[in-house]
């Protein structure tokens, strides 16, 4: 024995730090969870219910692990005061960088899909 | 009106009724103790019992802004079908939904003046050296009658499209054509 011990850290757990990451950056006005992202989010909010705990939100967050890579899809709506393309690649480092931090984990890619632009409204 | 003896047509193979075991959920007898028909359908029943109870038990039955939440999801999955890349140095993908752009240079168009963005086409025909898409757009107007320079007006739409792509988007436009079907008047 070694005493060494192995940390899994699961999906979920990198979804919310990635979602918490993405939000901060400036820019973003809000994640899109999409259709599928929706029903995902109700799933797991019953749960955490019955379960008792309130989960974060990972809503338009998708994780996958793939032969021991680690893939980050996020889906935003970006400030139109803001350079799209730029914030899109801030949204990148600082999701890859939030992983890392609070997880330990290396996102090997992030995929930002900017499905709307805010106009000056609000 | 004839009614039919069992009061439904949710008759499980072994004969028993579906309405009569929902009715007697809690209490087994000696058949539905062992028939593999009545024990499945009293499981989905049990289950089903357990979810509305939840539901009703909800003490915020609609959560805020369900129904905005839910037509945001309808949009953005209609936004979600055609994507353009955009340039990025990181490692993954950076992509704006086509839907969006257009959206962001109609208003521009518009900012122009004595014009009315109309549609805006905005179709991707290659990709650039720093891996951003290349992009062709054709934007449909209306030109307010009795705008005296209409070369002057269209010319400054052109920069203020082809600026807005650069600075709120960050691509670079290939191709700028610009459409004028029709025309309104003031007040229109």
């Amino acid at each position: 024995m070694t005493g060494e011990a192995e940390y899994v850290i699961a999906d979920p757990v990198v979804a919310s730090v990635a979602a918490r990451a993405a939000l901060d950056t400036p820019g973003v006005v809000r994640l899109e969870p999409g259709l599928r992202g929706l029903v995902t989010a109700w799933t797991r909010a019953a749960r955490g219910r019955w379960q008792g705990l309130d989960p974060a939100p990972i809503d338009g967050v998708r994780v996958r692990s793939v032969e021991g890579g680690l893939t980050v899809e996020v889906d935003v709506v970006t400030s139109a005061f803001d350079q799209a393309a730029a914030v899109g690649r801030a949204v990148q480092r600082s999701v890859t960088r939030g992983v890392a931090e609070q997880t330990g984990l290396a996102v090997d890619a992030v995929v930002v899909s900017i499905v709307d632009i805010e106009l000056e409204r609000r | 009106m004839a009614v039919n003896e069992t009061g439904t047509d949710y008759e499980l193979p072994c004969g028993r009724d579906l309405d009569a075991l929902w009715d007697r959920l809690d209490s087994v007898d000696e058949h539905e103790a062992t028939c593999p028909h009545c024990g499945t359908a009293r499981e989905s029943l049990l289950a089903l019992r357990s979810a509305t109870a939840e539901l009703v038990a909800e003490p915020d039955p609609v959560p805020p802004g369900l129904v905005g939440r839910i037509m945001s999801a309808v949009r953005a999955e209609a936004r979600r079908g055609q994507m353009l890349d955009l340039p990025t140095p990181e490692p993954g993908r950076v992509e704006v939904s086509e839907a969006a752009v257009a959206v962001v240079l109609r208003y521009a168009a518009d900012s122009a003046g004595d014009v009315r963005a109309r549609r805006c086409r905005v179709r991707t025909v290659g990709v650039a050296s720093d891996g951003g898409g290349i992009v062709e757009v054709e934007l449909t107007l209306a030109v307010r009658l009795g705008n005296v320079d209409g070369a002057e007006t269209l010319a400054r739409v052109r920069e203020r499209v082809t600026t807005a792509a650069a600075a709120r988007v960050g691509l670079t436009l290939a191709k700028l054509d610009l459409l004028v079907e029709d025309v309104y008047e003031d007040g229109e």
